[in-house]
């Protein structure tokens, strides 16, 4: 979605309401599934089978055993109705063919949005299952609750999201919103303007980068008032917005601000509640669109009638906000590309919470508490199943190795897989 | 025996798209005998799509450090951590995939065989593989067609036991 809005602004083009309306649509369906394989498939497994359970037991098949067959199907089916939606409007439900400067390729067929429009009641109830499984077996889970509040899992940053005209969360469209640890708006800026707003701070040792907010300057590895490191994830969007845009998501959200307090919440765990919350309002507003006939219209592109030549394209990704930045020469042949993708916005943030986490389950005099590597493991999941996307890496085994240091500075320990 | 051929691959990243490729070229060949498909991601998707069949031919790309590209490898699921989409991380990998539709009660396949295709180049945006790995494409889809058909086939493949250890 970002590459597609980008090359809209390369080529100077405003899309038709319809396309604008379809590649949302689109986009709702695509954080229904991701966001289902994030939390049920790779993130649950830590809370319902428990972070000190052994792997082979902390996994999907646990949590079946967990929750039952019944919403095991359930959590297949809705996955897979997600994906139907997606290979409807797109053509495809992965790499899709179908954004084109200007718009989309095709209108949607009236049978696929009858289609659509039946399944959008029981993506909604498949979002609701998930907050009140989420409620049931970790929020009144006193052990999971603690964790959750405990200090071990706690980053205090600036946070960013893309917002409507009202500051409530936005994938598709909308203006970057930031706020500062105690959540005043500090910064906001236009797909455009990125460069003005956003820089990216080199390490040696790491190809990734480090964006950070350029009118702050670099300042390291620091967190609390003052940085100019930020998060762009779930529970950040939250943090930067003042609500949702529909009602059930938005009475979560209240709740779930309710429960810690206020705003904006630093406790990183709750990154999974905000995540089963997105996923609740990308149903809601999937219904709210497949109901707008203006869905149906076939204006769905216009053709672009400039030279191509630069612009930027913002979403907001399951993972992150998502920026696209490029550079054509007259033909449209891109000369130059900027990506900045939801995972890495949060590289530091992720550095420094994996850190955090490894000191406070190692225990005193090096000691190796009970599934260690997995709770720095959880530190990573709560932004990213893998690092894969944001390096485009692939090791084949989960990479992890814990140095415990003495007070000298000298290695006394090494726990790794 | 209800059969699927499952291809899966990217068609633009060069030699990624081979499982594509040999799943496209089985199509006409087992129409009637076999349900030939492909997908660009594996995961939970796989479910869904080895759910109802007695018996499974995966074709995906592998690279394996020292292997030559051509190289075909037949491995069962259990060997298998190896290739990017069936052992991802993002996702839940194969082994997980069939224990899991199992769990739920839906009827998998008892048998599962993967086809992996050493690469020469993935990573490069082009529509067709390498000349070094194209040529395998023809062997594959005998081989496939000739143990789905139950006909005497010629086999390009070997098992991971042969895999050569050169640099690995």
């Amino acid at each position: 979605m970002a590459s597609g809005k980008a090359v809209d602004a390369v080529y100077k083009v405003k899309i038709p309401a319809a396309a604008a309306k379809l590649r949302e649509l689109y986009y709702m369906a695509h954080y229904i599934h991701s966001h289902t394989a994030h939390f049920y498939a790779l993130a649950a497994p830590d809370f319902v089978v428990g972070p000190d359970a052994p792997p082979a037991e902390r996994n999907i098949l646990g949590l079946v055993n967990k929750v039952g067959i019944d919403i095991g199907r359930e959590v297949i089916r809705q996955r897979e109705i997600s994906q139907i939606i997606q290979q409807m409007i797109g053509g495809r439900a992965t790499h899709p063919v179908w954004n084109l400067p200007g718009g989309v390729t095709r209108a949607l067929a009236r049978e696929d949005r009858d289609s659509i429009k039946k399944f959008a009641p029981g993506l909604v109830g498949f979002g609701e299952l998930g907050l009140k499984l989420f409620d049931d077996l970790v929020l009144k889970n006193k052990g999971y609750l603690d964790l959750i509040l405990g200090d071990g899992y706690e980053l205090v940053t600036n946070y960013m999201g893309l917002v409507d005209d009202k500051n409530r969360v936005t994938f598709y469209d909308g203006t970057v919103r930031v706020v500062d640890p105690d959540g005043n708006e500090i910064d906001r800026y236009r797909e455009s303007e990125y460069l003005d707003h956003v820089a990216e701070h080199v390490e040696p040792y790491t190809y990734l980068k480090f964006p950070y907010l350029k009118k702050l300057g670099w300042q390291g590895f620091k967190e609390g008032k003052g940085t100019s490191l930020y998060q762009a994830a779930p529970l950040a969007r939250f943090n930067a917005a003042s609500g949702m845009g529909t009602p059930k998501a938005q009475a979560a959200y209240e709740k779930m601000f309710a429960t810690f307090g206020g705003k904006p919440v630093h406790k990183l765990m709750a990154m999974h509640w905000a995540r089963l919350i997105e996923l609740l309002y990308a149903a809601e507003r999937l219904t709210e669109l497949i109901q707008d006939e203006e869905i149906l219209d076939p204006n769905v592109r216009v053709i672009p009638s400039t030279t191509p030549s630069e612009g930027v394209g913002i979403v907001e990704a399951p993972r992150g906000t998502l920026t696209h930045h490029y550079v054509t020469d007259s033909r449209g042949i891109v000369t130059k590309a900027n990506l900045i993708v939801g995972t890495t916005n949060n590289n530091g943030a992720i550095s420094m919470a994996v850190k955090k986490a490894a000191e406070k389950f190692v225990g005193t005099g090096g000691e190796i508490k009970e599934g260690l590597l997995n709770r720095v493991e959880m530190a990573f999941r709560i932004y990213d199943p893998c690092f894969s996307c944001a390096t485009h890496s692939l090791p084949g085994q989960m990479p992890l190795t814990v140095d415990i240091l003495n007070a000298a500075g000298e290695t006394i320990r090494t726990v790794s897989r | 025996m209800k059969t699927t051929v499952i291809g899966l691959g990217n068609t633009i990243l060069c030699d990624d798209g081979i499982g594509i490729y040999v799943a496209r070229a089985l199509e006409a060949r087992l129409a009637g005998t076999a349900d030939v498909k492909t997908a660009e991601l594996a995961g939970l998707d796989l479910i869904e799509m080895l759910r109802g069949y007695d018996r499974a031919y995966i074709v995906d790309a592998i690279n394996l450090d020292g292997e030559a590209a051509g190289t075909v490898f037949r491995i069962k699921p259990d060997d298998l951590r190896i290739t990017p989409r069936l052992a991802s991380f993002h996702d839940i990998d194969l082994v997980t995939a069939i224990e899991l539709g199992k769990r739920l009660e839906f009827s998998m396949p008892g048998e599962v065989v993967i086809y992996a295709v050493q690469v020469e180049d993935a990573l490069t945006l082009r529509e067709t593989c390498t000349e070094t790995v194209a040529r395998v494409i023809e062997p594959v889809v005998e081989e496939i067609a000739g143990e789905i058909e139950g006909t005497a086939h010629r086999t390009v493949s070997i098992g991971l036991s042969q895999r050569r250890k050169t640099g690995a």
